[in-house]
């Protein structure tokens, strides 16, 4: 490679990922002044304050299903994760436990499942959709189970209000700085997980699973830790996401995180993540994440019909997947 | 002389036509600046968008704006979100149908902090709003329960198991409905079996309805359209319309299934009233007046094939 004379918008289209990242960006911009323009109240202080908060939501379900999607992969419990962490935390604190333990337990709970998925598609080789799906049932009925099959009381009438407010305010109320704490919450976790995929070895790993799974083998990556590594980071980032929402509602849904695990695969998708495997970046899910919540907050802010929602989202993933292989296998040559 | 009596009477009709209009105005005034909110469950069942109707006509009648922000799915996270999208746009009062009473509470603190108005429609949550229109859920619940006796009685049956299809447990309305139902029972001979809950889908609702067939009920009561709609379907497909199904709102096809008298009788809700008598109070806290959180029963209409 040629460092001599390279400009630095060069290097940085250089990165893999990149250009996929930057197109979704500036696609983000676009959509966003198009809905101000539409909706001055889109410019507002409060409603970027809002977006922050609910971009960080998908942001983390896009982190949890873009370390699947690059090994080639999908977890399709995601959602139901996000719900039974939502309900384990509530009817827990609602029993008076201490908040932490109760957080504590939750997370200990998706973790399981997600050992269980990584060992079903690592070492049973299992097709990642079919063992996913099963999980995907096993914890709504858990989140479903947990309470009795109804959704739970308030935390605060087990915890008392002092603690619910803080717990609230930790994860969704409160504010640091200026912008919401979810949002910061989303970050720290973002630079952790962009760290570990770019930087360290099992991020290389977790890319040369997903280009060619044989020849990383070959070279003696360890297939079946690194796909559970994945499938636990997954579970880790639903377990936060179920917490918000428990925070956020202050209770715990049953439905929780309904379909959850597709809005992720959007986020990453847009943002260059590739569904086939080998491809992307967590900017490029972070671009995906943004751009997805500015299309349902405008939408929203213009009074738009609800299918209108659906449809706009479902043709941006499609175009976005069709800009993926065209670029794969097109234009620009073989990318490999 | 005449001219006397006619000017007398001139003035006195002159008075009067003055008065019935102050009485009629009912003191509601818009400056036409008042932006509102709506909030309801969802945006697709006919229950909000008759309320959505109801409020549009005022929204039309006083000149004020009033958007429609619903959810697209029955969704705690996603009304928050409303919430938040409400305030963030500068809207002077939201009118809200909550989900529950505890989950949007926060948000709409919020809002009540933020100087916004909020106005009640059909469920109330735990923050204090300036007025509430509601269905007194529990007093309609157990006037089903008692149409349902009535009708089973008049056909000779004085016992036998009953069937109830609510939608979750966590939805305040229904949840009193089903109770008014149960008391209306009190003393009677009939067994109410446990309740099943078709999440308030027609196809579930359907499901547990023919399972309640199979096993021999003399009634079915469904707490809401879609409990209501499968209920009546179920009935429909049983081919034994000596089954006595009794639900709540009403739709298109629950008017039908009354027709062809796999119905015997729904609890018509006046959505559209919440949505009018919701405008005209949020108007009304906007431009300051203390409504002192005055709870209205927008009431129920029982209609049977006679009454529709």
């Amino acid at each position: 490679m040629n460092n001599k004379q390279q400009s630095p918008v060069k290097k940085l289209l250089a990165i893999r990922g990149m250009g996929a990242a930057l197109t979704a960006f500036v696609g983000l911009v676009i959509i966003y002044i198009a809905f101000g323009l539409i909706n001055s109240a889109v410019f507002s202080g409060q409603n970027i304050l809002n977006l922050l908060r609910s971009m960080s939501k998908y942001l983390l379900i896009g982190i949890a299903q873009s370390y699947v999607l690059i090994t080639g992969n999908i977890d399709l419990s995601i959602g139901s994760l996000v719900g039974m962490s939502a309900m384990i935390s509530a009817t827990l604190m609602t029993t008076g436990m201490n908040p932490l333990l109760a957080i504590l337990i939750s997370l200990l709970c998706c973790l399981v499942i997600g050992v269980v998925n990584g060992y079903l598609v690592g070492k049973f080789k299992l097709p990642p959709f079919i063992a996913t799906l099963g999980t995907m049932f096993v914890a709504r009925g858990i989140a479903y189970m947990v309470n009795g099959n109804r959704n739970t009381d308030a935390i605060a009438t087990g915890i008392g209000k002092e603690a619910a407010d803080k717990f609230q305010n930790f994860f969704y109320y409160g504010k640091t700085l200026g912008v919401y704490n979810t949002f910061w919450i989303a970050m720290i976790v973002f630079i952790i997980f962009f760290f570990v995929l770019s930087k360290t070895r099992t991020g290389r790993h977790i890319y040369a699973i997903g280009s060619n799974v044989d020849a990383a083998k070959l070279s003696g990556v360890d297939v079946v830790a690194t796909t559970i590594k994945t499938y636990l980071i997954s579970a880790t980032c639903s377990c936060l996401v179920g917490l918000i929402l428990c925070a956020q509602a202050g209770m715990g849904n049953m439905e929780a995180g309904n379909m959850y695990e597709m809005y992720g695969v959007a986020a990453g998708v847009i943002g260059g993540v590739s569904p086939l495997g080998g491809t992307g970046i967590l900017l490029g899910t972070l671009a995906g994440a943004a751009v997805w919540q500015t299309l349902e907050n405008g939408l929203n802010m213009i009074g738009a019909q609800v299918g209108i929602q659906r449809v706009v989202i479902g043709v941006i993933v499609v175009v976005a997947v069709l800009l993926d292989v065209v670029v794969r296998n097109g234009k620009f040559g073989k990318r490999k | 002389m005449k001219r006397r009596l006619l000017a007398a009477v001139c003035a006195a009709t002159m008075v009067f036509a003055m008065g019935t209009v102050a009485f009629a105005d009912d003191e509601v005034k818009a400056t036409g600046d008042e932006k509102i909110a709506l909030i309801t469950m969802d945006s697709i069942d006919q229950h909000w968008i008759t309320l959505n109707e109801g409020a549009q006509k005022a929204a039309e009648e006083f000149g004020v704006t009033v958007d429609f922000m619903s959810p697209n799915t029955k969704d705690d996270a996603q009304q928050i979100e409303c919430v938040n999208n409400a305030v963030a746009g500068g809207y002077n009062a939201i009118m809200v149908a909550a989900n529950g009473p505890d989950a949007i509470s926060s948000a709409l603190q919020e809002a009540v902090d933020g100087g916004v108005k909020i106005v009640y429609v059909d469920s109330p949550a735990n923050v204090e709003a300036s007025a509430t229109f509601s269905t007194d859920n529990k007093a309609a619940g157990q006037t089903a329960g008692e149409e349902m006796i009535k009708v089973l009685e008049d056909a000779g049956v004085t016992s036998g198991k009953i069937g109830i299809i609510n939608v979750n447990a966590a939805t305040d309305s229904c949840v009193n409905r089903e109770e008014g139902f149960r008391a209306a029972f009190d003393g009677s001979d009939f067994e109410l079996m446990e309740t099943q809950y078709g999440e308030g889908d027609a196809a579930k609702s359907q499901s547990i309805a023919e399972n309640y067939i199979t096993q021999g009920v003399v009634g079915i009561f469904g707490c809401n359209e879609g409990s209501t709609t499968g209920a009546g379907n179920a009935i429909k497909a049983s081919g034994n319309d000596a089954i006595v199904g009794v639900g709540f709102d009403k739709s298109d096809a629950i008017l039908n299934l009354i027709d062809d008298g796999y119905l015997y009788a729904t609890m018509a809700q006046n959505p559209d009233v919440m949505g009018y008598e919701g405008v005209k109070a949020a108007i009304q806290a906007i431009n300051g007046e203390d409504l002192g959180g005055e709870v209205t029963d927008t009431g129920v209409s029982v209609l049977t094939k006679e009454s529709k």
